[in-house]
């Protein structure tokens, strides 16, 4: 993978022309959108005085107006979705390009909602399942692949009515190191899984023994529970556990970790969506670096976790 | 009259949930050095295979080899008390490091095929097996806290529960063989 400073010169070289354009088309679209802001105000305001003063005149001149500014504003939406996409397809794609040229890069695609539900890594059930911008590839001996997902649900009814979002930021997928055939799950203890309830009806639950461990640390961050005591502590070496640590203090709180059927789930809360771009700030060197930083970050997930390093029995 | 029968009721059906909760602790403990058990006996099966990889090539630890077979056979030979067993496992250990390090001097040896698949298949036993000694002492400390801590210590005492030694290695002779991952 490259580094910093060939990113920089990468940027230079074959991204700042075509973000120059992005911005060109950013910049119009700031524009036209402006522009329906003041037309829609003004006419509001039109109409307002033509109800005191009684004009028919001003009243269709000001209805006219409003039309075209809500016109003007359905343009910009359109034209908002046509950056949006035109901006993943070309600089995304390019950040990711350059980091691995193997990479494939889906601007609409998404992880499966089969390996959501099966990590266990969110028991609450969801009605709506939506993501984006899926990244697949195989770093060194280990295939990955992670999209940005968010999942809701809604509760209640009437006027009560609401939507609870379950999970919203990075849900990485990769192959595991080591033979494994049981479930563990490594829930973080700022979002714990497994209450009273679940652990009576859950069908996660069945067979799930809690697993305590050595590092008061990691105890303290973690939840585990897993189907065998042995192979928990199999995976979770001392060594190991110190890597999911030092992840957590890189990701942030609420990682959390499933290991089944060898493969690692990986579950990173996130608030903001990460490879959307900007529109009312400017794309430039600082905002692109964000784009290629987030992919290194999930990526090194790997490297953390030494991913690489296979034993004997798995290849 | 009836509240005495109810407390009695109520210190019986007590004193059975903790004699039934150190029977499980004690059990657990029984099980996880039933996975050590396998775990070590595992290891040993790679024996003959790392002195069939090796003998063709070293000329000068014939002697380290001869003693790390005639060990294997003393362990699996009759069944010992857990302390000579991990003694024996010790020394075992010692040797099998020792044979490992000498490989070093081998380049043969060392590019071959076989023992590359030996050395994977000793780094995945030793993981294994240090998950199954962490899993038997986390289970020992769960059932010394049982027995140790009011008021399942009086059920304990009654039923003559001992402690049980962790299962840990001496310092000089934690040495793992030194292995390169593939």
């Amino acid at each position: 993978m490259q580094d910093t400073n060939s990113f920089s010169t990468f940027y230079h070289d074959q991204l700042s022309g075509l973000v120059e354009q992005i911005e060109m088309e950013r910049r119009k679209l700031v524009r036209r959108q402006a522009v329906g802001y003041i037309l829609t105000i003004t006419s509001v305001i039109a109409l307002f005085i033509s109800m005191q003063s009684d004009s028919q005149g001003l009243t269709i001149g000001a209805m006219v107006v409003l039309i075209a500014g809500i016109t003007l504003w359905a343009i910009t939406w359109e034209g908002r979705k046509g950056y949006v996409r035109h901006f993943k397809e070309t600089i995304v794609r390019k950040v990711i390009e350059f980091i691995d040229p193997s990479f494939q890069y889906h601007p609409k695609g998404f992880i499966n909602e089969n390996d959501y539900k099966r990590s266990g890594l969110i028991l609450d059930k969801h009605d709506d399942y939506e993501g984006d911008d899926y990244v697949e590839g195989k770093r060194e001996r280990t295939f990955f692949c992670f999209s940005e997902l968010k999942t809701t649900r809604t509760e209640g009814s009437g006027k009560s009515r609401r939507t609870v979002t379950l999970f919203n930021g990075l849900f990485f997928i990769a192959d595991f190191n080591k033979n494994i055939s049981g479930r563990t799950y490594v829930w973080s203890e700022a979002n714990p899984q497994l209450d009273f309830f679940k652990r009576i009806f859950s069908s996660v639950a069945d067979g799930l023994e809690k697993v305590k461990l050595e590092s008061t640390e990691f105890e303290s961050r973690f939840i585990v529970y897993s189907t065998d005591q042995v192979q928990a502590r199999y995976i979770l070496t001392p060594s190991f556990m110190e890597r999911m640590l030092r992840l957590e203090q890189k990701l942030g709180t609420g990682i959390s970790f499933s290991f089944l059927q060898s493969e690692i789930y990986v579950a990173v809360p996130v608030k903001d969506k990460l490879f959307e771009p900007t529109f009312f700030r400017p794309n430039d060197y600082e905002s692109v670096g964000d784009y290629y930083n987030t992919v290194h970050a999930v990526i090194d997930i790997i490297d953390e976790l030494r991913l690489n390093d296979r034993l004997w029995g798995k290849e | 009259m009836l509240i005495a029968g109810i407390v009695i009721i109520l210190i019986l059906l007590l004193g059975l949930s903790l004699y039934n909760g150190l029977i499980r602790k004690r059990n657990a403990v029984d099980n996880a050095f039933h996975s050590i058990d396998v775990m070590l006996r595992k290891r040993y099966d790679l024996i003959p295979m790392l002195v069939d990889t090796v003998k063709g090539y070293m000329n000068h630890e014939k002697e380290v080899l001869t003693r790390l077979t005639e060990l294997r056979q003393a362990v699996i030979a009759a069944p010992m008390a857990m302390n000579q067993r991990v003694e024996t496992d010790n020394s075992m250990m010692q040797l099998f490091s020792g044979v490992m390090v000498s490989a070093e001097n081998y380049p043969e040896l060392k590019a071959s095929e076989n023992f590359l698949r030996l050395q994977g298949a000793i780094n995945e036993t030793e993981e294994q097996l240090a998950a199954s000694r962490r899993f038997f002492n986390a289970a020992v400390n769960d059932y010394h806290d049982a027995i140790g801590t009011f008021p399942s210590a009086i059920v304990a005492g009654m039923m003559k529960l001992k402690r049980i030694s962790y299962f840990t290695i001496d310092d000089d002779k934690k040495e793992r063989p030194d292995i390169k991952l593939s």
